[in-house]
Formats: C-alpha cells, structure tokens, sequence
C-alpha cells in the first residue's frame, strides 16, 4: 500500500463536488480521486495513485519505468484487490459470501 | 547474489557500486525506511553485494508490520459484530490477531470486504444505510490523504454508518525513536521516496541537524538505492549531515500540499503504540474532535483495549534493526508465511518475509518456496 501505482487519466469529472476520473494501469481501469492534483492534470496525463488517490504527477516514461518495476518486484498485488473489486465492491454484500 | 545484468542500468548500477566502494573507508551503518526498498535490498542482495562497505538496518516502514496487537484486536472485535460490514486494504486481512485474523474471521460468518480505496467503503455505507460499514484506516503519510478524504466526504454527504478504526503512524517520530535508543547503531538513513512525495521533506531537516545524521530522499529501485547509498555515504565521509534529495523524479520538498492539507484538517497527531516498539510520542494520527461521530473506536466503544504482544516474536527488535530476521529464533519455523506469528512476515513489505522468500534462510536446506 506504501508503493504509488502510476497510471494514465482517460477522464475528468466531477463528482459531487469531488474531482474523480477514470485512470488505466496498464490495462486494468479503475475510477480514481484526482482532489490533490486536480489544477496540474488533464486526459492522457500520468499519475502516481496510492489506495485510489492521485498523489503526483509524472512523465510517461517514468510511469512506465515504475510500472516495470514494480511488476518485476511483484508489488502489483493492489492491482489484484483494484481487480477483485472492480465489478463486487460496490454490490450489496450477501453474509458470508466470498469477496 | 543476483547479477547487476539484470538490472535496468545495468551499467548505471555497476558505476555506482563502483564508486560506493571507491568513497567508503570504513563501513558504515544505514538504514532504509520503507518497506519497499527493504523489498529491493534483499531481492536484489544490495546488501550482500555492498557487504564490506555498507551494513543496511530494515527500518520500520511497513505501515502493516508496526499496527500494534491490540489494533488488530479492535478489528476483529468491530468485524464480529453482526450490524458491521468491516472493510479494510487486503494486507491486513491475514495479520494474526489474538485469535485469529480478519480471514478467519471471514470464514466464520462475517462480513469482511477487501477495498481497494477508502471511499469505496464510503459508498457501501451510502448503498446500504442499515449497516454500519467500518475501514481500517491504516498506513503512513501515503494513505493518510486518502482516509481524510473518506472522512471529510463522510461529513460533507452525511452518512452516518460509516466510521473509520485509525491506526496512523507517520515516519519522522519513528527515525527520531531509533536515534534516541541507547543502542542505536545507525549513521545514516535513506528516507522513503513516496511518503515524502506526500509530505516533502522539510520535517527531515531538523532531525539531520540535531542528530548530525545525514537523510537521502530515496526511491525503492535498484539503482534509486544504489544512488541513495552512495550519496549518504559521500555525506558521512565527507562529514556532512543533511537532507539531500535522490528522488528527484517524484518528490519536491513540500510535496503535495493539498493532500498535506487535507491530512492536517481531519487528523491531528496523538502518541501511538508501534507493534513490538512500544508507544512513540506524537508518532499516530488520531480523527480530531469534529470529526468523532465516524471515530469507530468511540462508536464501538473501544478505545480503552490494550493487549500484551507474544513473546515469541521479535518483531519490535526486527523493526528497530536489532535483529536481523533470520536470527528471530521462530524465523521459517514457528514463523512462515503461511502460518506468520508477527506482521513483519505477513506483510509483502515486511523484513521476515522478505528474507524468507528470497531465501535468507539459517539454514541451507530450509526450504525457502
Ligand atoms: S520471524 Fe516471525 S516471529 Fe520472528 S520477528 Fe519475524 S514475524 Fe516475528
């Protein structure tokens, strides 16, 4: 959790007065807040989320270079929960049920 | 030992070994602070390979590994109770408690959820308002941001189901600790490249000057702690202490400052118990007084817990650099990653386990997976 994941913004919206957007890790997509960096991003810029947080702001080649090694380090695991939550997280949840 | 071929920099990696070795005369002892880089270290063998002129101490930066007993403990007291859907980040659900963890916990009939962002637990509570929806809100000045934000929002939309369980530790009050400690043996630390992405570095200056201990912002590659080693050890020869930046790719020396103010709004700094540590004054963030009504601690009425950790693990003189793991006498015997004893070997971040699966055993025939 102490790693930042970097990914690419595809969108921008606001939500409720919260600055949200869809942001792509190398594949897996996944709604993120942008509230910390809003002023300094658009569509198509990369940035470092930790726990669906927008931390920084980074040039692609480092977001690609991070994402290697992070793969490489198997600290990719928050793309497994990002993954296993994507669709489940926000259904009602059923007793005992798997997550 | 791993080949410096397979680093990215193959050649960037081998010049700096080179010159690590060139400005060293003597050897001297540093430590890495966040899990990650610990993570790097052993994979890597930095260690090993920089053996006569570098001793690295893992420090305790892994947020999971120094959640303190008796934390663990109130989560699974909260997750039992029949109104509570408990959500939490996924390394915490197989941290041992008293009893038994979070996944136990699950097995047996409670309504346990893995999320990946606090506010996705934010919404569960806002689709169903007759659950009380509770998160783990653990983690270092890299998931602090996010929790404020849960508990703001929280506040901002009105919903009173949901309550966060706070078990902030920040990193400076924890480096002050370790400099203060009678035995400590550390000359120099690498500091963590993504909580100071976070907070910058400005609450470093001051412990690099009063302890005459040089602080290098570092990454967590290969070659990031290379560099981070070479420019603390150029620092150290040279007779310098000061807080120099290696991470320049990310980190600026005041971080992000919205998100470092959204932190100050919602949390305020309280002493707090560190796994196998002990209590670090003013080392935890606590929900301020406004925000109490989504405390779940107050909620569930908890906050009075503490607990005795057990003896057989050693994970606070792990965590402080005393041991190294593999000299825990439970390390890949009473302690393996599938029946863990402490933190430090559930967590991916954690020294035990690093060790342990990369194969830093006792003994040869240990059976490292
Ligand atoms: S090896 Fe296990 S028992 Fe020993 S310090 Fe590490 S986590 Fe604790």
């Amino acid at each position: 959790m102490c790693l930042g994941i970097p990914g690419r913004i595809l969108d921008l919206r606001d939500e409720a007065g919260l600055a949200m957007g869809e942001v792509d890790f190398g594949g897996v997509r996944r709604d993120v807040c942008l509230a910390y960096v809003a002023d300094q991003v658009k569509p198509g810029d990369y940035v470092v989320v930790h726990v669906g947080f927008a931390i920084s702001r980074v040039d692609e080649e480092e977001a690609r270079r991070t994402f290697e090694s992070l793969r490489a380090m198997s600290q990719l695991e928050e793309l497994d929960w990002m993954r296993e939550t994507a669709d489940a997280s926000l259904r009602p949840f059923e007793q005992g049920g798997a997550p | 030992m791993r080949y410096l071929e397979e680093y990215r920099d193959p050649a960037v990696a081998r010049a700096l070994v080179e010159r690590i070795h060139r400005t060293a005369s003597r050897r001297w002892t540093l430590m890495e602070v966040c899990g990650g880089q610990t993570h790097t270290i052993v994979r890597q063998g930095l260690d090993e390979l920089l053996g006569d002129a570098v001793e690295m101490i893992h420090g305790p930066g892994c947020p999971v590994c120094v959640t303190p007993l008796e934390q663990i403990d109130k989560a699974l007291a909260i997750a039992a109770r029949p109104e509570v859907l408990f959500t939490s980040f996924g390394d915490m659900l197989r941290v041992p408690g008293s009893e038994c963890d979070l996944q136990q916990l699950r097995a047996r009939g409670a309504a346990v959820r893995v999320v990946y962002s606090p506010l996705d637990a934010l919404e569960l509570a806002r689709r169903q308002p007759d659950r009380e929806v509770v998160f783990f809100a653990v983690g270092f000045e890299t998931t602090a941001p996010a929790n404020a934000m849960a508990v703001w929002r929280a506040r901002e939309l009105g919903v009173p189901n949901f309550s966060v369980l706070v078990s902030h530790v920040t990193v400076p009050p924890a480096m002050t600790a370790i400099l203060d400690s009678p035995d400590n043996r550390v000359q120099g630390f690498l500091a963590a490249g993504h909580v100071c992405s976070v907070m910058g570095w400005t609450e470093y200056e001051p412990i690099a000057a009063a302890y005459r201990v040089p602080i290098v912002v570092t990454g967590f590659e290969p070659v990031d702690i290379l560099e981070g080693m070479a420019m603390c050890i150029a620092q150290l020869e040279a007779g310098r202490h000061e807080v120099e930046n290696q991470y320049v790719r990310s980190v600026t020396r005041s971080g992000t400052v919205p998100a470092r103010r959204q932190v100050e709004r919602v949390f305020e700094l309280v002493d707090r118990k560190w796994r196998g540590i002990g209590t670090i004054p003013r080392s935890g963030l606590a929900l301020r007084p406004e925000f109490a009504a989504w405390d779940a601690e107050r909620k569930f009425g908890l906050a009075d817990v503490t607990v005795a950790e057990p003896a057989e693990c050693h994970a606070g003189e792990v965590l402080q650099g005393r041991l190294k793991p593999h000299q825990c006498p439970a390390f890949g015997t009473l302690c393996t990653p599938e029946r863990p004893l402490g933190a430090p070997m559930v967590s991916s971040e954690g020294a035990c386990a690093a060790y342990y699966n990369y194969g830093r055993l006792r003994t040869p025939a240990g059976g490292a997976a």
